[in-house]
């Protein structure tokens, strides 16, 4: 059983710079967990907190029920694959695969048993006299991903470790990983900063900016209700458009209202915010041509600045106002670069985030 | 045009390139050419024409008993490959303990060791030899090889080259795996320091080995002196027994084992001299 608990932890550096500030962070047992943010969001300081590369300044780190914070790595029962793979050049695919376990002593039988298993499963078989120098790229992750296998270890933190491959392999290495996630049902902690990645392989995503944990949830839920703007622009690719608009009371509900459009809704978390301007978040497949989402004056008229054809669809780039608007419809678009172009917001999935918090008002 | 030009640019190099060769290899030259000539040819001057006295100067030089000079080979290769392997080493695992713990004084004990690096030989001498006398080390071979434990040069050069060649993940994947700190610099560091290794084992081999000056300070027993101090010997014996066929002979002898680890090294040091400066 292995789950990983942050208690409060906080790690500032020498330099006094703090990376991580007050994380709380539970991770259950044979969970596939992915960090996800923006480069210098403290994400791979937290993994290599897990692994015990980095010390903990405050708080405490468990892994199941033991509190790790002074237990050297090799003690931690856990296994990192690095994002430039750290393979020890000067020893055979064989050799890196077997050593963690040839310093545990383990019986030569064995260890040849567990290697061989483990490079079958990864198709690296006929690979295994080789030194790394003579693997392609997906082949040195495979090692050290094998590497990190046939040490059965209750804990499996991978770091980044598609970001050197090309996109063609980075997918097939993805479904790859998860497979092996099913296979081996331990825990995963995997980090990235690409939201593609996290979405297809969590079980659930940990989205970070600036050392603090932003929200931390299923795929599905960080899309449909992100907790903030950070979020929301995070996750989802092309990412969420941003509009902002002032509330005005109509009726018994209130309206959105941007330039020539406006959005009715009846949501009383807007109560507060009457005569005061918010952000509205759109997601690109939110926009739409089809008449049957014209509701009268949730339409946004401009024209495209630029149309790229991505096969099934199109996403259409809008020149609006100050905000750069990007439409996610269905191929074959009719409207093209410099045509004026007419799009419904599907007003029953708008996200409204407060402007100063940037905390969602409602989903 | 540009083909003349060019041809004409090869030959001017080649013939630069000759002449550097020629002034390399003259003194060599001459010097095995003295070894085979007698005292009383090599006083007459110059010759490109080997002499017949090669099996007599190796005769004299084997057989004189104030110049033990197979006991002043085997000493001198005791001392340049004990300082090698220490040399090397050692000043990796410095260099090492610097490269990858950070630790409060580390930039203070890396300006402390470059310091040392400017610091000429001559000035801790005398100091170095009381020490010894004191440590009643004088007239043994220690004094000679355990100093390059600390080799400040080797040291600057081994830790470059880990800053080009040696990745920090590397390390930690050892630690995770289950290796201890030692383990991890001896099966995992050494190996990759290799080129860096066999580059400083040779300079360090071919330093002990030439020299002269604190093997003079501290051996004064015939029994234990290396090379340098027989050939010097040899020049300065009184003028009724001076034979130059003998000094010729004793230098000729004593350059073998550089030229050999040379000729078997040579590809290292080329690709190693480089080394140390390369960071991607």
């Amino acid at each position: 059983m292995a789950g990983i608990s942050f208690k409060n932890v906080e790690k500032t550096y020498e330099n006094g710079v703090t990376v991580i500030k007050d994380l709380n962070l539970d991770i259950n047992d044979k969970e596939f967990v992915v960090l996800v943010g923006p480069s210098g969001c403290g994400k791979s300081t937290t993994l290599r907190m897990i692994a015990g590369l980095e010390s903990v300044t405050a708080g405490e780190l468990y892994i199941g029920d033991r509190l790790i914070n002074a237990v050297p790595p090799k003690d931690r029962d856990i296994a990192m694959v690095f994002q430039n793979y750290a393979l020890y050049p000067h020893m055979s695919v064989y050799k890196n695969m077997a050593f963690a376990l040839t310093l545990l002593k383990e019986k030569k039988d064995v260890i040849d048993e567990k290697v061989h298993e483990a490079a079958k499963i990864l198709g690296l078989e006929e690979y295994l006299d080789r030194k790394p120098k003579a693997l392609s790229g997906g082949q040195r992750q495979r090692v050290a991903l094998g590497r990190a296998m046939v040490r059965n270890p209750s804990v499996f933190l991978l770091d980044e470790p598609l970001s050197n491959l090309d996109a063609k392999l980075r997918t097939e290495m993805r479904s790859q990983i998860s497979k092996l996630h099913q296979r081996l049902g331990t825990t995963f902690v995997y980090v990235t900063h690409d939201q593609v990645e996290a979405m297809t392989m969590g079980d659930r995503i940990c989205v970070m900016n600036a050392g603090v944990i932003q929200q931390f949830d299923t795929p599905q839920v960080l899309y449909d209700q992100p907790k903030n703007l950070f979020v929301a622009g995070f996750i989802g690719s092309p990412q969420m458009n941003f509009i902002d608009a002032v509330v005005e009371k109509e009726g018994d509900g209130y309206a959105l209202k941007f330039d020539q459009t406006t959005i009715s809704v009846n949501r009383s978390e807007l109560a507060d915010y009457v005569g005061k301007t918010v952000v509205v978040g759109v997601r690109p497949e939110d926009l739409h041509m089809e008449k049957e989402y014209f509701k009268g004056g949730n339409t946004i008229k401009t024209l495209v600045d630029l149309d790229e054809m991505m096969g099934s669809e199109t996403l259409l780039y809008l020149a609006y106002e100050d905000a750069k608007i990007i439409a996610k419809v269905p191929s074959p678009c009719p409207v093209h670069t410099g045509d004026e172009v007419e799009l419904a917001i599907n007003t029953d999935r708008i996200h409204v985030f407060d402007k100063e918090t940037e905390e969602a008002i409602f989903n | 045009m540009e083909v003349k030009t060019s041809k004409v640019r090869t030959v001017i190099a080649y013939i630069v390139l000759l002449i550097l060769t020629f002034l390399c290899l003259f003194f060599f030259y001459i010097l095995i050419i003295n070894s085979t000539r007698s005292h009383a040819q090599i006083q007459q001057g110059f010759s490109a024409i080997p002499g017949k006295s090669f099996f007599i100067n190796l005769k004299h030089v084997l057989h004189d008993a104030n110049i033990p000079v197979l006991s002043g080979i085997k000493n001198s290769l005791i001392v340049s490959t004990g300082a090698a392997i220490l040399a090397t080493y050692f000043s990796a695992m410095t260099a090492y303990g610097l490269y990858a713990y950070s630790f409060k004084f580390r930039k203070a004990a890396f300006i402390f060791i470059m310091l040392i690096l400017v610091m000429p030989t001559q000035v801790s001498a005398l100091g170095f030899m009381r020490l010894m006398d004191n440590m009643h080390l004088l007239n043994t071979l220690w004094p000679l090889i355990l100093p390059s434990v600390a080799a400040p040069a080797v040291f600057y050069f081994m830790y470059s080259y880990m800053q080009s060649s040696l990745p920090m993940e590397l390390v930690e994947a050892a630690r995770i795996d289950g290796c201890s700190e030692f383990r991890t610099f001896n099966r995992i560091v050494l190996p990759i320091m290799k080129p860096a290794i066999a580059v400083q084992a040779i300079f360090t081999f071919v330093m002990a080995w030439n020299n002269y000056f604190i093997p003079a300070l501290i051996i004064s027993e015939n029994k234990k002196k290396t090379l340098p101090i027989l050939i010097a010997a040899l020049r300065s014996a009184d003028f009724l027994k001076f034979d130059m066929g003998k000094v010729y002979m004793l230098i000729t002898i004593a350059i073998v084992p550089i030229i050999i680890v040379y000729i078997l090294l040579s590809r290292f040091i080329v690709a190693g001299v480089a080394l140390g400066g390369v960071k991607e």
